[in-house]
């Protein structure tokens, strides 16, 4: 079966669904997926939490796998959850900000 | 395919051990307002009476300490990343510390009966060493220490000193045998209890919580740094100069200190409150809010004591329990089991789920109309109980109590719409 490429853009869509149940943002517009690289079939995520110790820790991770594979099932995602650089309110989008009436 | 990633583990601890201990911390807050409320009668003049000691250790072991244990055994392994020693410890030690609960509340109730109060002092004794050693191991293994963990190492230390204060005054109780004032020792255990125990643990976990919750960000966590050390430094002068039967001065310098401190750590969360993101404050926060004016004004109420014999005005020294139990310790857990208590039953129950199928959001799992109706009953009732005190109005106090009752209902009703999420 031949596979189509795997784009940038389609994998955030997909992080985007992954939705923080206390704040009620998705982690992308939180500002909390630093980066995704991809070649061939291997997506690598980096992305941090708000708070290092965030009881959400090994759950956001396990989603964000669960949730790319489940649409693109053939592919490898690695999760790498970084502290550096640590996570700011200004790394949020506007959408994100107006929500939380900053 | 799926990669399992760097630090991503779970460190948590059963859902049910938690549970447990939450369940009967609910039903232990329902029954202390429900004591409350049928002997309105007997709540006034002075605190060493057998229905008001029976009250306040429901409160303080069954409720606060009860809820605090299970929140240390879901909050030390996330926080300080490090898997809890032994699940088994923390059952055997429920076990033994809620038979130790109910035998000392009912014997402080039924206080002429023949049974005694060394033997559920030895249980509740045995439940928190058990606690300590159970945690204090698990916290030797931690590899990335924070002023959590600090403050939390300190309360365990405290917690230990309370009960064991507290069953040399069962001791005396059943076997008299202290040579300095039962009532000076009581102070002692008391005073270890809320603020060396409660309020330690309270500090140390507002440091993680409250930013996490409000999304607070770029503040300086020097004055709690103070706090410690002033707070602490102020606890063991006390342990040291109350076994003497003239505290003199020195009661003075290290209540003075003690006040400094509480007055540092509420500085250091107004300056976490005013740096949060998320401007507005859900109920769970504003019980929080309210918890942290409640510790100003019963800080103030303490400091007062330091320089006049608070003993001699009917009331006062009840109106100061009450600030400290109720208004502020009280309206904190209860405000922290509306953000807490969804999170774990939420974990439990969909944490699986998530992008297969639809799941709530946390604030969805419970009636948020009726929480707001928790609040401003419970404030109600604080403020009509305290009033009765002053007052000395016995049915204003049925009515403030009877208020603070309907409030914890509202609450229990709240929680167990959670769990059933």
């Amino acid at each position: 079966m031949e596979t189509n490429e795997i784009s940038k853009e389609l994998v955030i869509n997909i992080i985007r669904t992954v939705i923080d149940p206390e704040i009620g943002i998705n982690i992308v517009d939180l500002g909390l997926v630093y980066d995704v690289m991809i070649e061939g079939r291997t997506i690598d995520i980096t992305m941090t939490l708000t708070t290092p110790g965030c009881p959400m820790h090994g759950s956001i991770i396990d989603w964000v796998q669960r949730i790319i594979t489940m649409t693109i099932p053939d592919s490898i995602v690695n999760v790498n959850l970084v502290w550096e650089p640590k996570w700011t309110p200004d790394k949020m989008t506007a959408e994100a900000k107006q929500q939380l009436g900053m | 395919m799926i990669q399992s990633s760097s630090i991503a583990s779970s460190y948590s601890p059963p859902f049910s051990i938690v549970a447990k201990y939450f369940i009967a911390a609910i039903l232990s807050f329902v029954m202390m307002n429900l004591m409350l409320m049928i002997n309105y009668n007997d709540i006034n003049g002075h605190h060493f009476q057998p229905k008001i000691l029976s009250i306040t250790h429901i409160a303080t072991l069954g409720f606060i300490t009860m809820i605090i244990f299970g929140a240390m055994f879901q909050l030390v392994p996330v926080v300080l990343e490090v898997k809890l020693f032994s699940t088994l410890l923390a059952e055997i030690q429920f076990w033994i510390y809620l038979a130790g609960v109910i035998g000392l509340v009912y014997k402080f109730w039924y206080f002429g009966s023949g049974l005694s109060f060394t033997l559920p002092a030895i249980l509740l004794n045995a439940a928190m060493f058990i606690f300590a050693f159970n945690v204090i191991t698990s916290m030797i293994k931690v590899k990335s220490w924070n002023i959590t963990g600090t403050f939390l190492a300190a309360a365990i230390f405290w917690l230990i000193v309370t009960a064991i204060a507290g069953i040399l005054l069962a001791v005396n109780l059943d076997h008299p045998y202290i040579k300095i004032d039962h009532l000076q020792y009581l102070k002692l255990h008391a005073n270890v209890a809320f603020i060396g125990w409660v309020t330690m643990v309270i500090m140390g976990v507002s440091f993680k919580l409250i930013p996490m919750f409000t999304l607070s960000h770029g503040y300086e966590l020097t004055l709690a740094k103070w706090a410690f050390a002033l707070i602490n430094f102020g606890l063991l002068g006390i342990n040291w100069i109350m076994h003497y039967a003239d505290t003199g001065i020195y009661n003075l310098i290290f209540g003075i200190t003690i006040t400094l401190g509480l007055f540092l750590y509420l500085i250091q969360i107004f300056i976490i409150f005013k740096k949060r993101i998320r401007k507005k404050l859900d109920v769970g926060l504003k019980f929080s809010a309210v918890s942290f004016v409640m510790l100003g004004i019963s800080t103030l109420l303490g400091f007062s004591f330091l320089f006049f014999e608070y003993e001699n005005y009917t009331n006062l020294t009840l109106i100061y329990g009450f600030m400290i139990i109720v208004a502020y310790i009280s309206t904190l857990i209860v405000g922290q089991m509306y953000k807490i208590v969804p999170f774990l039953v939420w974990y439990h129950n969909y944490s699986g789920k998530v992008g297969i199928e639809k799941v709530p959001m946390l604030k969805d799992m419970f009636n948020e109309k009726l929480a707001d109706y928790n609040l401003y009953l419970m404030l109600m009732g604080i403020a009509l109980s305290v009033l009765a005190f002053l007052l000395q109005l016995n049915l204003l106090l049925l009515i403030g109590f009877a208020t603070l009752f309907v409030s914890s209902l509202i609450f229990s009703f709240n929680m167990f719409k959670v769990f059933r999420s």
